[in-house]
């Protein structure tokens, strides 16, 4: 079946295909729409399902967890000041090993006040220890919730999955939605093997020595590298059941690439525009898109950039008193090879400026021929800062 | 105490931390400061009774239908419960927590229902003796006394010089005590506890050695002689609430002001001495024969009592129970109506094992034992946060300082 929808009815969509059993959320914007349409869901009897109204993101991260680990899958969804608000939970979360999908709408972080797109959100909740998923498009939205359960019950691990706030939340476009039964069969019921059981009773989270705990802390770190890989098994898989794939880095005309832009998001494919537009000009021109990038997808990036001999990174975030933070993360993955190559980074669609092919076109052309005032500025460069 | 599973591998970890045996080796027990202690204690209608009534009891009994069972309870604290229901001013219902849903408990028709059963409870001798004991006078004081004197075995004779017994209760008007009642009430004085009593007996007081050829104690009641008789000579004056021992074999009860002359009202103080001269009459007799030194102990009446703002009105609803808590026509209350009224009973101080306190214990440290059919505090692991205190809608867990 196919249907015109937003991004956010999409993840809504997405969670009651995977079947969920909880959802417990606090709304804001720009993530309310997915809130109220699994609300929807839910009451209509469409899903069988708890969904928990609760009075903070804090205590909707606390709700997921109880009841992932007594077994349910559950999901929730935020947004900017929400997930900052859950920021204690995802740390807890993650560390409790609770396999939680959430859904988080990238917005600006205030002050000042505003709604629209930014990475900051989500990516300065990089160490908790959540893998992230960026979205592309509304399609890629269904496909990576449907994608991260199976990887989070898997590897133990919560997911976020990240949508840019109104590129991609309140963007309608073509969703293919699947049969259910096709989702079934890729998706199983969430069956763990530990859980909070009455019939069992052991303690979770208990007090624990620092014997012990850098022993737990090492067997995550472990289980947090396989996590590129058990992604990319589980889209290959995926790509079985819906012909579709999802790896975890989407690379674009990077087979003869001298130049590689990294993105996440909406923005690829501006990127990709540009890229075609750079390649008709006669620049070896790719796009590197990382679909995942906590933890860091060190074999697909590699792949990606093989060729390579620079590398540009937009980021829509910013590390203050550093740089983009993909720029950081991508430059940490580039250490073996940073020899051979060169490095810009640009700070661009910042708090919801809408990033164009005009504007990525003339960055990577004063990067490459090292001219320009983008250039000459000798650090992060921001585009639409005022002169 | 189970022993500690140790994990040497990190392939023994768990992916989710969380213990993978028993903790019950760590026994928490030991960051305890204060102690839960379960424990019933009088309820406040209990304290509040000049008789020491434990009410709470005897209506649970008479809720659970064991008619018989409550009426013995009642009886081993007030042998008069029909003269009780009709005259006593019910402190009890004053202190009632249920006045803070609906209304009082009617404990004064109950009392009166259940002195009205017909019963075959006797006593059942505890100590076989020989000894006699003279009760001059049938009054309240001296008919409690003599009740719980011949529930100890003691041969107990009330002596009386009218014709009726009674002493100033036989005074009252008939619309406040029938004569029947009165009457129906002695006899099962006297067939409970086995006593004798003789009325327009002849006695010298002024001859105490004549009265002492025949007892080994004698027991002046001042509610039960006609008038104001001088101290007979070498009777010693014994005040039951003040005097702590009975020191001579012929005491004339004598009591504070609020008590004399007699008062109907406080029917209830009058039981109440009479049954603490029993209780000291008893160990002065045991101390005197000195035959196996064996000590009476005593109702342990100083506990704790619960008091008002321990019981938790939250847990108690409203709906279903009969609201119409005024007292009904006099004296027409049926098995169904009593049974119903006692069922309003909070059994506020008793434990009934609703088990609030095992549903709230965060570790799991407070149980039911069944076997006990109590609530039992596991001390190896009780850390002492009060919960079961604080969540005991009948104020029967205290929070104490128990150096275990």
């Amino acid at each position: 079946m196919k249907k015109v929808v937003m991004g956010n009815e999409a993840a809504a969509l997405a969670a009651k295909l995977a079947r969920v059993q909880v959802v417990s959320a606090y709304p804001i914007t720009p993530q309310t729409i997915i809130v109220e349409t699994l609300a929807d869901i839910i009451s209509r009897g469409e899903l069988k399902a708890k969904y928990m109204p609760v009075e903070s993101e804090h205590s909707a991260m606390s709700s997921c967890m109880g009841a992932s680990m007594v077994g349910a899958r559950a999901f929730t969804a935020t947004s900017s000041q929400g997930l900052a608000y859950m920021h204690e939970m995802l740390h807890y979360t993650a560390g409790a090993r609770v396999p939680i999908v959430m859904a988080n709408c990238n917005r600006a972080l205030t002050p000042p006040w505003n709604l629209y797109c930014d990475h900051t959100d989500s990516l300065s909740q990089r160490d908790t220890g959540w893998i992230q998923y960026y979205c592309a498009d509304v399609q890629d939205v269904l496909d990576s919730i449907l994608i991260a359960y199976a990887v989070a019950e898997r590897v133990m691990l919560p997911v976020m999955i990240n949508l840019d706030a109104f590129y991609l939340t309140h963007t309608s476009e073509l969703l293919v939605v699947p049969e259910q039964e096709v989702v079934d069969a890729f998706l199983p019921p969430y069956k763990p093997s530990n859980k909070l059981d009455v019939d069992d009773p052991r303690t979770f989270g208990n007090v624990c020595g620092a014997d012990l705990f850098t022993s737990i802390k090492y067997k995550r770190y472990c289980d947090g590298l396989l996590v590129e890989s058990l992604w990319d098994q589980a889209a290959v898989k995926f790509h079985g059941h819906f012909n579709r794939s999802r790896p975890a880095v989407e690379a674009y005309r990077t087979e003869d690439a001298d130049v590689c832009i990294i993105s996440i998001g909406t923005a690829t494919g501006a990127v990709r525009l540009a890229v075609d537009r750079l390649r008709e000009e006669g620049m070896k021109a790719g796009s590197v898109r990382l679909a995942m990038v906590k933890p860091f997808p060190v074999e697909g990036f590699d792949r990606a950039t093989a060729s390579a001999k620079h590398i540009i990174v937009i980021d829509r975030d910013v590390s203050y008193g550093a740089e983009g933070i993909i720029a950081q993360e991508v430059k940490a993955g580039l250490f073996d090879r940073h020899k051979d190559m060169t490095f810009t980074g640009f700070i661009s669609g910042v708090g919801g400026n809408d990033i164009t092919p005009e504007t990525i076109v003339p960055l990577v052309q004063q990067a490459i021929s090292g001219q320009g005032e983008a250039v000459k500025a000798g650090k992060t460069f921001w585009t639409e800062v005022l002169p | 105490m189970q022993s500690k599973t140790v994990i040497k591998r990190l392939s023994e970890l768990p992916t989710m931390p969380c213990t993978i045996d028993t903790m019950a080796w760590n026994q928490t027990g030991d960051w305890r400061y204060l102690t839960p202690l379960v424990e019933n204690k009088p309820a406040p209608c209990h304290s509040n009774c000049p008789a020491g009534i434990p009410i709470p009891d005897y209506l649970s009994a008479v809720k659970r239908g064991n008619l018989q069972e409550g009426l013995a309870l009642l009886l081993s604290h007030n042998p008069l419960p029909g003269l009780t229901g009709r005259l006593c001013y019910h402190p009890c219902q004053t202190k009632c927590c249920r006045k803070k849903i609906d209304g009082a408990i009617s404990i004064q028709e109950i009392e009166r229902f259940m002195a009205g059963l017909a019963t075959e409870i006797k006593n059942r001798r505890t100590r076989p003796s020989d000894e006699r004991v003279a009760v001059i006078g049938s009054g309240p004081v001296g008919l409690s006394c003599a009740f719980y004197l011949g529930c100890l075995g003691f041969q107990v004779t009330v002596l009386d010089a009218r014709d009726r017994a009674g002493g100033a209760l036989a005074d009252l008007p008939s619309k406040k005590v029938e004569a029947q009642v009165l009457e129906a009430e002695i006899k099962r004085v006297v067939h409970i506890a086995d006593i004798n009593i003789e009325t327009s007996a002849s006695f010298d007081l002024s001859k105490p050695r004549e009265m002492l050829s025949k007892a080994d104690l004698v027991i002046l009641d001042p509610t039960g002689l006609m008038e104001e008789t001088g101290m007979p000579v070498g009777a010693v004056s014994f005040n039951p609430f003040v005097d702590e021992e009975i020191c001579g074999d012929i005491i004339a009860v004598t009591l504070s002001g609020n008590l004399k002359p007699f008062k109907a009202p406080m029917i209830a103080h009058y039981i109440a001495a009479g049954r603490l001269t029993a209780e000291k009459a008893f160990a002065y007799l045991v101390r005197r024969s000195d035959k196996e030194g064996l000590k009476k102990r005593r109702p342990h009446l100083s506990r704790l009592a619960a008091k008002v703002d321990d019981i938790l009105m939250g847990h108690f609803s409203t709906s279903g129970l009969a609201a119409d808590a005024k007292s009904g026509q006099e004296g027409t209350w049926d098995h169904d109506r009593a049974l119903q009224e006692a069922g309003r009973c909070l059994s506020c101080g008793t434990c009934n094992l609703c088990l609030q306190c095992v549903l709230s214990c965060p570790d799991a440290s407070i149980r039911l034992d069944s076997d006990k059919n109590a609530v039992e505090v596991d001390l190896y692991h009780c850390k002492g946060c009060g919960i079961c205190a604080y969540e005991c809608p009948r104020g029967v867990i205290t929070m104490e300082e128990i150096n275990a």
